[in-house]
């Protein structure tokens, strides 16, 4: 239709939008890569200083310490995301009545504001006065576990990973059970018919189904543990067992005025997510390679 | 033998369903009896029902915060951003899938690597730049970078409707003497109302509990953003005054709570729109 080959609709329709992604998220990108080669205060002049501030980074061990930080968070973020929803999602395969109801109500915490989420939390591990968490331990007769959860530092960082971890359980577990009824009948029928057992079902059949959105959910959940930052900035101790990359990077850019370090530091938050992508690719490829 | 085991089998799973079910929704019920409660009874019934219901605490909130204030922000900044998204994703959408240009798919790529792009990258050069512009301390300060990083996952959500739209409504149009404008703003957009329901109530959730914009770009409590400004009364009254925390926490978390009650299924097909990849 030559309608739909007018260069000049084409580009009212699209160039709106286009220009203003491009301002606001692709022009400060580049910038950030430029300030990363500076020593700036914000203030006075900026000097290019080539590779110094990565040279910085790479010797500053509190930055090691966020990074060492991060993986934890990392780990337990995306244990509780993928796993436990995960198996959530195969929990709600099996149940018959019930399920868009279980579904909305799993995915609640999902919406609620994190500040909320932050300090409901900062109330369930706290010791005086008397948290959720520690009422419930005493309750089970687990009393002399108690303690004040977020400020001691062995399990400080534990305990901001948490919130973030349950909240988006259920995110992650509608995108995997969309996947799971996905699986066309005769598949698991056919299975069933040559007698694997309801585990070999699960293990030999519905996840190599999936993998393709496993990797996918592996990409968004670790990616978005990486830049974490909302719950372990407001509830996090002001020390150093809950810095993360970017609560240091934060603190850096606009408590210290380091713009120059704190951008080489927001340079590397991107980097290291390139790199978990193409590790998880790269791991799914090995995995298909094995099974062909 | 095989039907008791079955019934026993059915009753763990959902044993198992309504305990997590538990887990994931009691907080929220016990915040809200909370913000019910007296200090005194908080601490000594946590777990029971308020033995009268007090809203003591939600009229010091009121009386003694900006709690509306910020409320009014928050809506002011949500509704621009949400009318601005659905604006620019639904036309770029419609240019993307619809008309026939070569460079579409990588222009439609270059969008979507945007979901991988974390936010903090962009903080500084933004300050940097509102700074210079006398932008700090404004609507538009959090408007800018909210309606940025929308974009990509809104622009492939409507691109995703737009390839259900069968190019024969088109050509009727056009045979009908539709202009490509007329065609957009009279035939193909009134067909993505759910898209755009879709579009703007995930964008609602995200851009309304925003807090490391909002906590970069304003200071003022007169732009504060709920999100940042809960943050700072809890400080105002003390990590002490649970009662009151709670219920500014309960006012904050209403309008969202209802919103994803009412279009719960179209939030949820949106987002788990950005993973599932045609």
């Amino acid at each position: 239709m030559k309608v739909l080959k007018d260069k000049k609709a084409w580009i009212v329709f699209m160039a709106p939008a286009l220009l203003f992604y491009i301002a606001t998220v692709f022009v400060p990108i580049i910038q950030s890569l430029l300030y990363g080669f500076q020593n700036w205060n914000g203030i006075g002049d900026r000097s290019y200083i080539g590779f110094d501030n990565y040279v910085k980074m790479y010797r500053d061990p509190f930055f090691w310490n966020a990074v060492k930080n991060n993986l934890g968070y990392v780990a337990i973020v995306v244990f509780m995301q993928v796993f436990i929803g995960l198996f959530l999602a195969l929990l709600l395969t099996y149940i018959k009545k019930g399920t868009s109801t279980l579904k909305t109500l799993y995915y609640l915490p999902a919406v609620i504001v994190t500040v909320a989420i932050a300090q409901l939390f900062r109330n369930i591990f706290s010791l005086q006065p008397q948290g959720l968490f520690n009422i419930m331990l005493e309750f089970v007769g687990l009393g002399h576990w108690q303690k004040a959860w977020l400020s001691d530092p062995a399990t400080a960082l534990a305990a901001v990973s948490v919130p973030e971890g349950w909240r988006f359980i259920g995110l992650y577990m509608v995108i995997l059970y969309s996947a799971l009824i996905a699986i066309p009948k005769e598949t698991e029928e056919a299975a069933l018919i040559d007698g694997v057992n309801g585990w070999q079902l699960i293990r030999h059949i519905k996840l190599p189904s999936i993998a393709n959105v496993i990797s996918l959910c592996l990409i968004m959940c670790i990616t978005g543990a990486l830049r974490g930052f909302d719950i372990p900035y407001m509830i996090g101790v002001p020390g150093s067992s809950t810095e993360l990359v970017t609560t240091y990077m934060y603190k850096k850019a606009f408590s210290s005025m380091q713009y120059g370090y704190g951008s080489s530091i927001a340079v590397f938050i991107v980097l290291e997510s390139i790199i978990a992508v193409a590790i998880i690719n790269a791991l799914f490829k090995l995995r298909k390679g094995d099974a062909a | 033998m095989t039907t008791g085991k079955f019934r026993f089998s059915t009753f763990l799973l959902y044993a198992v369903a309504i305990l997590i079910l538990i887990v994931q929704i009691y907080p929220v019920i016990w915040l809200i009896l909370s913000s019910l409660k007296s200090s005194i009874e908080l601490t000594s019934r946590p777990f029971s029902l308020p033995s009268t219901w007090l809203f003591d605490n939600y009229s010091s909130v009121i009386r003694e915060s900006h709690i509306f204030l910020y409320i009014k922000n928050t809506a002011i900044v949500t509704f621009s951003c949400i009318i601005l998204i659905v604006l620019l994703s639904s036309s770029i959408g419609f240019a993307l899938e619809k008309m026939q240009f070569k460079i579409n798919a990588k222009l439609l790529a270059f969008f979507t690597i945007g979901i991988m792009i974390p936010v903090q990258v962009t903080l500084i050069p933004l300050f940097i730049m509102y700074k210079n512009f006398g932008l700090l301390n404004s609507y538009t300060a959090l408007i800018l970078p909210q309606v940025g990083f929308a974009l990509p996952l809104s622009v492939l959500i409507f691109t995703r409707f737009y390839k259900y739209v069968p190019n024969e409504i088109i050509e009727a149009a056009v045979m009908d003497g539709c202009n490509i404008y007329q065609v957009f703003y009279r035939i193909v957009l009134p067909l993505t109302n759910n898209t755009i329901i879709t579009v703007a109530s995930i964008n609602f959730i995200f851009i309304w509990n925003d807090f490391i914009f909002s906590n970069t770009f304003t200071n003022d409590s007169q732009y504060k953003t709920i999100a940042v400004g809960l943050q700072e009364f809890i400080g105002a009254f003390g990590a002490t005054d649970w009662g009151q925390t709670f219920a500014a926490i309960s006012i904050s978390i209403m309008p969202i709570v209802l919103i994803y009650l009412i279009l719960n299924k179209n939030v949820m097909a949106g987002m788990s729109e950005g993973s599932v990849k045609g």
